[in-house]
């Protein structure tokens, strides 16, 4: 994750559901959130649920990513976000 | 509330004022000709001698030099211009007690004033023309600033609203895409999970008699262990729910009723992870995520309604051409089994496997074209009996060719006689050109009739038909198909229960 974490849009994309926990999106949706390529957005969701940072939700014709539920993984996310305000 | 809010709207345009650049650049130049000039900005429309007296100490280079008596005038003098200021809502010229010269502008928006900003410390008395370009530069910043923040506050305004709607139309998107109930009611019941950050989630769907909710789903995040309780309309919550046929919400649980035009069940959430009470917002929010499942569940529900009348028709089919040659078209339920285990395990996609399942039963239904001495002639076929009975197949696609739910069964009824070598009918297709569904059933088919009885043809027991099978893998059937078959066969549970159909 720390890695994770040093890239632009990976960074992007943990900040958005970071501060929209309840969010439930699909890559198009968090494009448009976060103002990146969709493919790019794709595959850093991808990267990220791997992480455990977010959770898949998949169905034939779309998958829907949210953010985790681990406390742990939140609180260190958090704790990131408020030293590189 | 009006008064705080305003407060608010005040303190940000306060707030993005002095952040402002252009209100920078503009002391700047005006500045350069006032100079020497010092600013100041009083953060409220109807300052008190205080606020006046703070502005004073920061910005007058006297005030410490200053008599207390003198300091007290000068402060006097600012709050008596900022009063002037206030009625008249135009820039007011001063001069103060040290004979130097400055002005207040008055901040506005509309009719409302938020507050004022100055100048003084001018030795010279400060031209009109300086004024009015003072003036015009301070209205255009004032006026940017504030539709920066009126554009600052529509965004945040809109910006939840807007993701919580696409939050709606993802989990719409997901809920819609699966027919099956049994995928669908866990995978509403970890979506609510998810939007209201909750632990627990039971979807419980209402009984024929209106009576009892039945528990078709509970999902607890916190154990793998869970306790499906039926629960009696109009008892706890969920059962009032249903009853009353609107949300009912404690402090850490929230039931809501899934209302088509009738109750047709509950979803229960309970415990919120950070241990807050279920809100408003929260029973809005699955208010709409209920009205999303309903119609989920209602077209799953209508789905396996449709699907059990197709099967029964089939089933009603096969009968009819069971009477014709009994025991020939009623398939065997372990048949059925081998067929869809071994779609399963080539790793089939779901409608592949049911059309699989269809045309298991249906997929010697054209031999209904075979005269009924050829289907039961115990000796070899002439050429001429032969010709006739390679049409069955295409037969049977004309049969169910009117039924739509069977579209996707044709090309197995069509090409389950073909063979992997090309020498099969009514085609000749070979290898690949033959659809994976009817490579499966020539194996399937065929294990059927070797060990069942044919009036043209002596049982064998199962291993001898396997054997046969193994011996035409690359010639008759598909070399993958077989290992999968052979695996399949030999599996404890298939095989006990061919034996048991088989030979009782």
């Amino acid at each position: 994750m720390d890695k994770l974490l040093k890239s632009s849009i990976h960074l992007k994309i943990i900040k958005f559901f970071h501060e929209n926990q309840a969010s439930i999106d699909t890559p198009r949706g968090v494009a448009t959130w976060v103002g990146e390529d969709k493919t790019k957005v794709r595959k850093a969701l991808e990267d990220l649920v791997s992480a455990k940072v977010l959770v898949a939700h998949r169905a034939t014709s779309t998958t829907g990513y949210s953010y985790t539920r681990d406390e742990n993984t939140i609180a260190k996310i958090e704790k990131y976000l408020k030293m590189n305000r | 509330m009006k008064e705080i809010n305003n407060n608010v709207y005040q303190k940000e345009l306060f707030d993005r004022l002095k952040k402002s650049i252009g209100l920078k650049k503009e002391q700047e130049c005006i500045g350069c000709l006032l100079k020497p000039a010092a600013w100041w900005i009083v953060e409220a429309a109807n300052p008190k001698i205080g606020d006046i007296e703070k502005t004073v100490s920061n910005i007058c280079p006297y005030h410490k030099k200053h008599a207390i008596g003198k300091n007290k005038s000068c402060v006097r003098v600012l709050f008596k211009v900022i009063k002037k200021a206030q009625e008249t809502k135009l820039i007011a010229k001063f001069d103060c007690v040290e004979g130097l010269h400055g002005f207040v502008y008055p901040i506005m928006q509309g009719d409302n004033l938020y507050g004022y900003i100055g100048t003084c410390y001018r030795k010279k008395d400060v031209p009109a023309e300086v004024i009015n370009i003072f003036s015009a530069f301070t209205d255009t910043i004032v006026r940017e600033t504030q539709k920066e923040l009126e554009l600052s506050k529509l965004y945040e305004t809109i910006r939840p609203r807007a993701i919580a709607l696409s939050t709606v139309h993802t989990v719409h998107r997901l809920i819609s895409s699966t027919l099956d109930l049994n995928e669908l009611l866990p995978r509403i019941a970890r979506l609510s999970l998810q939007i209201l950050r909750a632990n627990r989630c039971s979807i419980k769907l209402i009984d024929s008699k209106r009576k009892t909710l039945l528990p078709k789903s509970t999902i607890d995040l916190r154990t793998k262990k869970v306790r499906l309780k039926k629960v009696r309309v109009g008892k706890y919550a969920p059962g009032k729910a249903v009853k009353f046929g609107r949300p009912i919400r404690g402090r850490d649980f929230l039931a809501v009723p899934l209302i088509d035009e009738d109750v047709i069940g509950v979803i229960t959430i309970y415990d919120k992870i950070d241990k807050k009470p279920f809100s408003s917002f929260d029973q809005e929010i699955m208010s709409t995520m209920a009205e999303q499942a309903v119609i989920a569940i209602k077209n799953a529900q209508l789905y396996k309604e449709q699907e059990k009348l197709t099967i029964g028709s089939i089933k009603s089919l096969a009968k009819v051409l069971d009477t014709r040659a009994p025991g020939t078209y009623v398939p065997r339920a372990s048949f059925l089994k081998i067929a869809l285990a071994i779609g399963q395990e080539m790793r089939l996609d779901t409608e592949s496997i049911k059309s699989l399942e269809y045309a298991a039963i249906l997929h010697d239904a054209g031999e209904i074209v075979i005269p009924y001495e050829v289907l039961t002639k115990p000796s070899k076929l002439t050429g001429k009996e032969y010709a006739i009975v390679k049409e069955h197949p295409m037969a049977g696609v004309e049969l169910i060719k009117h039924m739509k739910a069977l579209k996707s069964v044709t090309p197995i009824i069509l090409y389950h006689h073909e063979n992997y070598d090309g020498t099969g009918y009514p085609k000749g297709l070979k290898k690949d050109q033959i659809p994976i569904g009817a490579r499966i059933m020539a194996v399937v088919s065929a294990f059927e009739a070797m060990i069942t009885k044919r009036p043209y043809r002596i049982i064998k027991n199962i291993d001898e038909a396997v054997d046969e099978i193994k011996r035409n893998s690359g010639t008759q059937f598909d070399p993958s198909v077989v290992v999968t078959f052979i695996a399949i066969i030999n599996r404890k549970d298939i095989r006990q229960a061919l034996e048991k159909e088989l030979y009782g």
